[in-house]
């Protein structure tokens, strides 16, 4: 085997992406323990070794795509795209169903969720249709075209129905349109366009979904019920004050009012920052920060435009998870079912992360120098 | 080459959108400042109030003792063997939490040695108000079964013992009336602060000392925080004030004098005060038929309850001080003294009876028809000659009357340390044309001379009476608190005597009072000769008051009393609700009683 490959990755890697990367999945496992430690024993240690096991993959699939040539990756992109959908057309047909959505694939025992699969495959796709030479952005047939390949996946994940996953197509089919060379014009009509399609998406939301934006828009509407979340956790997140109640002191997830089911995956900022208060906070927000400077760097590096529109596909794809995450945990979007990427406990999308990144190093290892 | 638009530049777009990321990620940053910093204390504020319940801890009753140090309403620990709900909760529904209990119940139920004695309705009762304290599951274990349970502590899960105190009184139904009892006390907001989430079960004063000492004993509650986790359950003790245990009072009562009473009366509906002349303190205070305080801990059933309210004979009632009583002859002490102070009539006055008495067209009868013949003052005290006082009254008139009983404490309130106490009535010319809406007439004059007619009085105020007469006119309050100790301290805080008033009677006066008093018991015509003792003088007066209809012939038999003669120590009343007479029913009883009072080992009422 030539191991040429990695050890040219590990010398010309991005370090900082890295190494901030490495924090925030070590803070992830330290707060899933956190998060869970009060629950029976047996499921505290599973929860957390299974979240190491996790992270050890992902590290794994993050520099093995690091020492791959991201063109050989997006060669395949059409097989690996199509492999997708057939998985997502499986998972409305034979998905486990779990708090009334159809999201996860049952493989040789573990759960997957295909959709995740899908956003790298959808980026890598849309990058090689849009990086081909001669590509005019101009004209509208390819704008359709490149709309049409996030268009499918994305019906189908709302299908699912996952409408906060869904909605994280569209801005990374906008930013890698506009990183391309679109229009500015293009760019706004479609900022409109969907504003318009969002009058008549209200109305084919279901009602758990208009309840989440109603209750996000008036919290007290539903204290015990939809607004429970959110109410408490602007509550675990504001009691932390300044500098948190300090690790594993966080009253609101131990006492149970940050619910179990949540705490430790789309919540587990509210446990960070309850226990860590606004240091903590503002620590993790800058970690991301550089995390998704460095993919930025890895696109302005690219040797060509292929790696560059990747580049801009994984880091906005990063920073949807993340704001959308840590702004509805303190009561500035509804409450969708978004993890926070490389902390948030789960493996499926801990794998979507490691691999996007694996991509933005592969690219940075490959730049031209300066 | 030279561009047209700068924004066509790939890697300037991508900037431009880092910029734009890095400019939510701030806008973000403003909201972490706006939510932790800004406003964290509301949020703590929220998250303490959602998730702190108080729980109000009452402090440990205080101790009442008879004034030799002998505890009357006393504090024993009473065990409780508790369940921690949150040691047995399982998830899902409530029933398996109920489940679980019932279950753990059923295990402990051999060790206890009695059967579950909470229905399912009442485990889920308290799983709904008071998830976070323990459920008591069975109260005051005996020691066998706390001897059981201490082999099996820390085996089962979710079980401990809980120490409590409960009220006992010692003497049973001895002293009753003065004691009181408790009751469940409301929960109460009076404590000002944040109002609790739980109250603990408490004892309140409801009657007697109990309840006019309730706030001394009580003591200062404490409160304890709990954290409760969302489903309600108790996480851990947050933090805890300790109550305060309330104040220990030292009574004048002598648990010896007070048996001495109560025996005196026997089963006989009526009531006993023993003062000691030389102070005011109430040495003993008797009321028959009486209760066992005992009976009200921790609450009375229902049924005795009404029981006793609808008693006849009014057991509940404290009769020494809630008692109306027409006073009788003992009445003529004070209209001798009204008669005499005033000048209105002399010491050595002699009047005839000839066992009636014509005012008008009216005839007043003396209760010896035959007549007691011509009498002085003295005399007429010793026989109880109702003509001579007849005489004495219309010579002083009603107001000198009215004022001297009232000066002497007739006709209002003592002051003493018990509820429901009243205030009789001296009857005059204001009251009967108030009352009645019609004028005084000297036939009124000579019933209240001697005691009958509208005059009310309570057998406290005789016996204040009769101190007065026995220390030369000092009026003591009478009083029942002796000392009062703080939580801590090593010894009782003395209250001094309160003199109300100094009544500065002529010394040939009282000294002929006196006299006649010591005839009644001593003179050979004396009404009350029967109570003579060996060894000590005893000065005293009977009366027979006659109540209800005239042909029923009910009579309340009454004597007072006091000795030693010539230093007393007590001042004495006795009533007895129906009797013959003063002479045939009471006389016997203050007998017995001074036979026990002056005995041997009587030195102890010193001090």
């Amino acid at each position: 085997m030539n191991l040429y490959p990695l050890i040219l990755a590990w010398k010309r890697m991005e370090w900082l992406a890295l190494a901030a990367a490495a924090a925030l999945a070590v803070i992830g496992i330290l707060f899933i323990y956190s998060a869970s430690y009060r629950q029976d024993d047996m499921q505290v240690t599973a929860m957390t070794l299974r979240q190491l096991v996790w992270v050890v993959l992902g590290m794994g699939v993050m520099l093995a795509l690091a020492a791959a040539d991201y063109r050989r990756v997006a060669a395949v992109a059409p097989v690996l795209y199509g492999a997708s959908l057939l998985l997502l057309a499986l998972v409305l047909g034979f998905g486990r169903t779990m708090y009334g959505a159809t999201r996860w694939l049952n493989v040789f025992g573990i759960y997957l969720q295909p959709s995740e699969f899908a956003k790298i495959a959808s980026i890598l796709l849309l990058a090689r249709y849009l990086a081909e030479p001669g590509r005019n952005f101009a004209r509208p047939q390819v704008i359709a075209l490149a709309a049409l390949i996030v268009a499918v996946p994305m019906a189908l994940v709302m299908r699912q129905p996952d409408l906060g996953t869904a909605l994280t197509f569209a801005p990374m089919f906008l930013a890698m349109l506009f990183v391309g060379g679109m229009p500015i014009r293009y760019a706004i009509v479609l900022v409109f366009l969907g504003a318009v399609t969002a009058v008549p998406g209200w109305f084919l939301l279901s009602d758990y979904q208009r309840e989440r934006i109603l209750v996000f828009l008036d919290p007290s509407r539903d204290p015990l019920g939809s607004g429970w979340n959110s109410i408490q956790s602007s509550i675990a997140v504001g009691s932390g004050g300044l500098f948190g109640k300090g690790y594993l002191m966080g009253t609101q997830n131990v006492l149970g009012f940050l619910p179990r089911t949540v705490a430790p995956t789309d919540f587990i900022f509210s446990v960070i920052a309850e226990e860590t208060g606004f240091v903590g906070s503002v620590t993790l927000l800058t970690l991301y920060a550089i995390l998704l400077g460095g993919v930025v760097r890895a696109g302005i590096a690219s040797r060509d435009k292929l790696g560059r529109l990747i580049a801009t596909g994984v880091a906005t794809l990063l920073f949807c998870h993340i704001f959308v995450n840590l702004a509805m945990t303190v009561g500035l979007m509804p409450i969708t079912g978004l993890p926070l990427p490389l902390v948030s406990y789960g493996g499926s999308f801990m794998i979507t992360a490691t691999a996007g990144l694996g991509l933005a190093q592969s690219i940075y290892v490959r730049r031209v120098r300066r | 080459m030279a561009r047209e638009n700068p924004w066509n530049d790939e890697v300037l777009r991508l900037r431009a959108l880092f910029a734009v990321m890095i400019a939510l990620f701030l806008v973000l940053a403003g909201r972490f400042w706006q939510i932790q910093i800004h406003r964290g204390p509301m949020y703590e504020q929220d998250q303490f109030r959602q998730s702190i319940r108080r729980v109000r801890l009452p402090g440990v009753r205080g101790r009442l003792f008879d004034r030799h140090g002998r505890a009357v309403a006393d504090n024993r620990p009473s065990y409780t063997l508790s369940i921690y709900l949150e040691e047995l909760r399982k998830p899902g529904s409530w029933d398996r939490t109920i489940d679980a209990v019932e279950e753990l119940l059923r295990t402990l139920s051999p060790i206890v040695g009695s059967p579950p004695r909470l229905s399912r309705t009442e485990i889920r009762n308290h799983i709904r108000k008071q998830l976070p304290l323990p459920l008591h599951a069975w109260r005051d274990l005996d020691e066998a079964a706390m001897a059981r349970f201490a082999e099996l502590a820390g085996r089962i899960p979710g079980v401990d013992i809980q120490a409590d105190s409960t009220r006992v009184y010692p003497f049973g139904s001895r002293a009753a009336h003065v004691l009181g009892y408790v009751g469940r006390a409301d929960a109460s907001s009076d404590d000002g602060e944040e109002p609790f989430h739980y109250y603990l079960p408490e004892v309140a004063g409801r009657s007697g000392l109990e309840k006019t000492l309730d706030p001394l004993l009580r003591g200062e509650a404490g409160g304890r925080l709990v954290r409760v986790d969302v489903t309600g359950y108790r996480r851990y003790d947050f933090g805890q004030r300790d109550p305060r245990p309330g104040r220990d009072v030292m009574l004048t009562l002598d648990m010896r004098v007070q048996g001495l009473a109560e025996q005196a009366l026997g089963e006989d509906p009526g009531a006993v005060v023993v003062l000691d002349p030389r102070n005011g303190d109430i040495l003993a205070m008797a009321s028959r038929p009486a209760f066992d305080p005992n009976e009200f801990v921790p609450s009375i059933p229902p049924t005795r309850w009404r029981q006793l309210n609808q008693d006849p004979k009014t057991p509940l009632l404290n009769r020494a001080v809630a008692g109306g009583y027409a006073p009788g002859s003992t009445f003529k002490l004070v209209t001798a003294l009204a008669a005499l102070e005033s000048g209105r009539s002399h010491l050595g006055d002699i009047h005839t009876c000839s066992g009636s008495f014509q005012l008008g067209r009216t005839t007043f009868r003396c209760w010896f028809h035959p007549g007691h013949g011509v009498l002085n003052l003295r005399q007429a005290i010793e026989q109880s000659c109702n003509v001579y006082f007849f005489e004495m009254g219309l010579a002083a008139g009603i107001a000198r009357i009215h004022e001297m009983a009232s000066r002497m404490g007739l006709g209002s309130r003592t002051g003493v340390e018990l509820d429901f106490e009243v205030a009789g009535l001296v009857p005059n010319d204001e009251w009967k044309r108030r009352t009645q809406r019609d004028a005084w007439r000297d036939g009124d004059t000579c019933n209240v001379a001697i005691g009958q007619g509208a005059i009310v009085v309570t057998p406290l105020q005789m016996a204040q009476v009769t101190m007065l007469i026995a220390n030369g006119g000092r009026l003591y309050r009478p009083r029942l608190v002796r000392g009062i100790r703080d939580f801590g301290a090593d010894s009782f805080a003395m209250n001094s005597p309160v003199l109300v008033r100094e009544m500065n009677w002529h010394a040939a006066v009282l000294e002929a009072v006196r006299l006649g008093m010591r005839d009644v018991v001593h003179g050979e015509r004396g009404t009350a000769r029967r109570v003579a003792i060996s060894g000590v003088t005893v000065a005293g007066k009977t009366g027979t008051a006659e109540f209800g209809r005239k042909e029923d012939r009910r009579r309340h038999a009454w004597m007072v009393a006091y000795a030693p003669f010539d230093a007393p120590r007590y001042a004495i009343s006795i009533v007895v609700d129906e009797g013959i007479s003063g002479g045939e029913t009471a006389a016997p009883r203050m007998r017995l009683l001074l036979e026990g009072l002056l005995a041997a080992n009587d030195s102890e009422g010193q001090g």
